[in-house]
């Protein structure tokens, strides 16, 4: 596009001749700086007054070198990297890794048999993760559009989650919990009581925020037919997670493609339905992570009943882990969509080569399509609906 | 005014002072009072709106300056706001962006001079009183489109031409709204129609059934000509960081607040008195006991609430949808009932 | 013309219900703590500032080895008997809270507390010295000959007398990578 774009225009008075109006686009900077934007992410805008002509992201400035540095840390040490990727699902991460570690260890020979109790701790803290992470992406997405208060009710929820994994892991936010082979602590008796208290209290708020903010009139015609999202672009662009069930499409890892015991698993997949303006618009998106909340409460209550009475929560593993020689690519679900870890080793302590698929990456290149035609407020919108952390994005 | 004037006839400097001067005096103090009374009143309602933000968000707002609920932490702001850097974006138009803030608080300050406090406490009676209410009030626009344009910021300059946008169409519907009363009642005198609506509470005009609409309608429009939440798109805080106020830091910064609390005290205040009876309580035997002015600030300051209660619940709107509400809505349906009230005035003769 | 009023109707009623909530929770207590006036107590395994009980320490230097940002500064002098540890220290500018120097140190002396607000004013503050000289490395005496619980009386005086392998051994060179489990 070259710089000076005319805009065609025209103006007529009563009785003249069509003339065309030179008018020139705006360029625009939503810099790295912008309360919207949900991290560090420069979009350079061009706009004919208020309607988006061209969106292009601008990358890196979250970037800290994680697949590098892989290449230099052992494999146990890795983990706490890829904490920082997403970091608002860094268990998520955390299990996405370990899978892969763990799958291309089978693949090259190495036995490695994770215990039943290690596996049912692994699901519920994952799910857990997910709803803490869906709870931001709902509470920011309100307070991109100027509903303030659903921000500090999520924000209350998840400290409950918060709080769950501090008592299990110690940390709140970077846990580094999950392990080659399992996980590193055991969940404490107190915190499956508060587990259990969470999964009581939590669908009931879950209808008050679909009264505050889901159903509200204002919040629904900001969202309908806004940043229409179709099949085909979708799995074009390589969109996971709920931008492509938002669009219709019936595709979830946990199901479709399980790792660990999620073949054990009754739930639906959510996926978007059109209810409220076209099938693929904002509205689409945001409903079904607010459905993948209720869906994951199910999850964690029936793996809490399948959970054996007290077992092991790690597979036995050398000190000094080295994985034999091989390949492969894992993908797991996390909540923004499928994270996957192409892994290459040598044979030695540390990875040769630890790709991160992240799926904020693809689903953010969306945007240069959905932005075209858009409002600068609808603009705010379609970002809020991908649910972006430049964490991943950036490594 | 009058009241003031007689008042500081009688005390012992006015003596033979000439007649106009007392006058000039007797405006000056009256400003004065009022200029001190709307930054107290700002203040106050920056507390409030923080404390209400607070509780409705399950947290508690200001709890630390003061001791007490936090009450020093809007003054606390005040010496804050002074004592910092003045900064000037580069390139800034020096007089724009110098005046931009003062046309807003003016704007939003000018209609103090006809809200009847009480009976006597009238800074003056203008027989077009609501007229000159929205007149004055329409001054911000001016000012929006000044900050937005000399802050040499393109995001300011989004923020203004919404701002703009906005509060000129919404103006329309505004004072749409009051002319069934003002037909009824018969003048623009505020406090003429505060009087009409004395007695009891049902003589008030919002439980009139078309006035009822009316008072809806009067309450949403003037959401959109204070900039606030669902229509504080020249503001947004998510959009475009701060909007038409952006760049502005220190005094100038406080000033576009103070005009933002001053304007909101102004419209809560006409409809008040256009809608809500004033200076009445609704019961006659408790009016001897109370105040009048009392009365009526205590109403204005309810719909304040009203109004930050309102912007801690609900998104905002978008520019093109806010547009169609008013012209595609709210102006038919405010013209239909100045029409139906005609009707019905014709046929219930 | 029915669309408009239904709307209406529905923006009314959403956003009526909105307000209600939001109403509802002025009168609810906030959830929110007053800091520093009110602190909770730290859950059991709180992952604060990394401590060392250096009387304990073994200079090992499998903390050092495990940690995946190297912020731990262990220097030792001399070798065999006279090996002494004349610095431990901890950079705690890039200490990350991960916890993974505590997973294997074969005495404990290396802890996560529960300490969480040494805020400071100069960076080089925030690099603790744990030794402020050079200090013999602990000895964790040898662990007592367990018999073995179901073997036969012939065979367990044999294999009484072997040392356990599990904890540490007396001197472990600085060169060790610890690759045995």
């Amino acid at each position: 596009m070259t710089d000076l774009q005319l805009s065609e225009r025209t103006a007529t008075m009563p009785g003249d001749q069509a003339r065309p109006l030179k008018s020139d686009l705006l360029h625009i900077n939503m810099g790295p700086q912008h309360p919207s934007t949900h991290g560090v992410l420069r979009l350079f805008i061009t706009t004919d007054g208020e309607i988006v002509h061209t969106v292009t992201p601008y990358l890196g400035y979250l970037h800290r070198c994680a697949e590098k540095i892989a290449e230099g840390t052992t494999w146990h040490q890795y983990i706490v990297y890829t904490d920082r990727m997403d970091y608002l699902a860094a268990m998520n991460c955390n299990w996405g890794y370990c899978e892969a570690v763990e799958q291309l260890m089978r693949a090259t020979g190495t036995e490695v048999e994770i215990p039943e109790y290690a596996q049912c701790v692994r699901v519920i803290i994952a799910e857990l993760n997910r709803i803490a992470s869906h709870l931001i992406a709902f509470g920011t997405y309100g307070l991109d559009l100027g509903a303030m208060t659903p921000f500090f009710y999520a924000l209350r929820e998840r400290e409950a989650i918060l709080n769950i994994f501090e008592k299990v892991c110690g940390a709140r936010l970077m846990y580094s919990y999950y392990d080659i082979g399992g996980v590193k602590w055991d969940i404490p008796p107190d915190a499956m009581e508060e587990i259990k208290l969470f999964l009581k209290i939590f669908p009931k708020k879950l209808v008050e925020y679909n009264a505050l903010l889901t159903e509200n009139k204002i919040f629904v015609e900001r969202l309908a037919n806004v940043g229409v999202l179709d099949r085909e672009t979708a799995i074009a662009y390589g969109c996971t997670g709920p931008v492509l069930r938002g669009s219709g499409v019936d595709w979830d890892l946990r199901r479709d493609e399980p790792w660990g015991i999620y073949d054990r698993f009754d739930f639906e997949v959510a996926i978007g339905r059109g209810q409220m303006g076209t099938l693929g618009d904002n509205w689409d998106r945001y409903y079904v992570r607010m459905l993948e909340m209720e869906q994951s409460v199910k999850i964690i209550e029936q793996a809490i009943a399948m959970m054996p009475a007290e077992g092991e929560i790690m597979a036995k593993m050398p000190r000094t882990l080295k994985v034999a020689p091989g390949e492969i690519f894992v993908r797991t679900e996390a909540p923004k969509g499928e994270m996957g870890f192409h892994i290459i080793s040598d044979g030695g302590a540390e990875a040769f080569r630890c790709k991160t698929r992240s799926p904020a990456f693809h689903n953010l290149h969306v945007l240069e399509k959905l932005g075209e035609g858009q409002m600068i407020s609808d603009l705010c919108a379609t970002i809020g609906s991908l649910d972006l952390v430049l964490g991943e994005i950036d490594r | 005014m009058d009241a003031l004037r007689e008042w500081l006839a009688t005390t012992p400097m006015a003596q033979g002072m000439d007649p106009e001067l007392l006058t000039g005096l007797a405006m000056l103090t009256f400003a004065s009072l009022v200029l001190v009374g709307v930054a107290l009143a700002a203040m106050i309602f920056i507390w409030c709106e923080r404390k209400i933000a607070g509780y409705m968000q399950s947290r508690y707002g200001p709890m630390y300056t003061g001791r007490f609920h936090g009450w020093l932490q809007s003054i606390a702001d005040g010496v804050k706001l002074l004592l910092k850097e003045d900064i000037w974006p580069a390139n800034a138009d020096k007089l724009l962006f110098r005046i931009g803030p003062l046309l807003v608080f003016t704007g939003a300050f000018l209609g103090y001079a006809v809200l009847p406090f009480s009976p006597t406490w009238v800074g003056a009676n203008l027989d077009i009183g609501l007229l000159y209410a929205f007149a004055a009030s329409s001054l911000v626009v001016t000012g929006v489109l000044a900050a937005g344009w000399g802050s040499n910021n393109k995001w300011s300059l989004f923020g203004a031409m919404r701002g703009a946008a906005q509060v000129v169409s919404y103006e329309i519907p505004l004072g749409l709204a009051v002319l069934p009363i003002v037909m009824s009642v018969g003048t623009l005198n505020l406090s003429q129609l505060i009087i009409a609506q004395q007695g009891y509470i049902w003589n008030w005009h919002v439980f009139n059934p078309i006035f009822f609409f009316a008072f809806f309608l009067y309450l949403i429009s003037s959401l959109a000509e204070v900039n606030r939440l669902p229509f504080d798109l020249p503001e947004t805080e998510s959009e475009l960081v701060s909007g038409y106020h952006t760049e502005y830091t220190g005094m100038k910064f406080a000033f576009f607040f103070l005009g933002e609390y001053a304007d909101m005290f102004v419209v809560s205040a006409i409809a008040v008195t256009v809608f809500l009876g004033g200076w009445y309580t609704g019961i006659p035997a408790v009016d001897n006991f109370v105040h009048p002015a009392v009365v009526f600030i205590g109403k204005s300051v309810l719909l304040v609430m009203v109004q930050i209660w309102l912007r801690w619940t609900l998104p905002r709107l978008r520019v093109d949808q806010l547009m169609f509400v008013c012209w595609k809505v709210f102006i038919p349906a405010t013209l239909g009932l100045v029409f139906l009230y005609g009707l019905s005035r014709v046929i219930l003769r | 013309m029915v669309k408009i009023l239904n709307d209406i109707r529905e923006s009314i009623t959403s956003i009526a219900t909105g307000m209600g909530i939001t109403f509802r929770h002025l009168g609810k207590k906030p959830v929110t703590q007053q800091y520093p006036d009110e602190r909770w107590s730290m859950p059991d395994r709180f992952r604060g500032f990394v401590h060392n009980d250096v009387p304990r320490c073994t200079a090992c230097l499998a903390c050092a080895k495990d940690c995946p940002v190297d912020c731990i500064y262990i220097e030792t002098i001399g070798k065999g008997k006279e090996r002494q540890m004349s610095r431990y220290a901890i950079d705690y500018n890039k200490c990350i809270w991960c916890s993974l120097c505590t997973e294997h140190c074969p005495t404990d002396c290396i802890t996560m507390s529960h300490d969480y607000d040494h805020a400071v004013y100069r960076r080089e503050r925030l690099v603790y010295e744990f030794v402020d000289e050079p200090v013999v490395p602990f000895k964790p005496p040898k662990p007592e000959k367990k018999p073995k619980p179901a073997a036969t009386p012939a065979t367990s005086a044999t294999d009484a007398a072997a040392t356990p392998a599990t904890d540490a051994a007396a001197t472990p060179k600085p060169s060790d990578d610890g690759s045995e489990s």
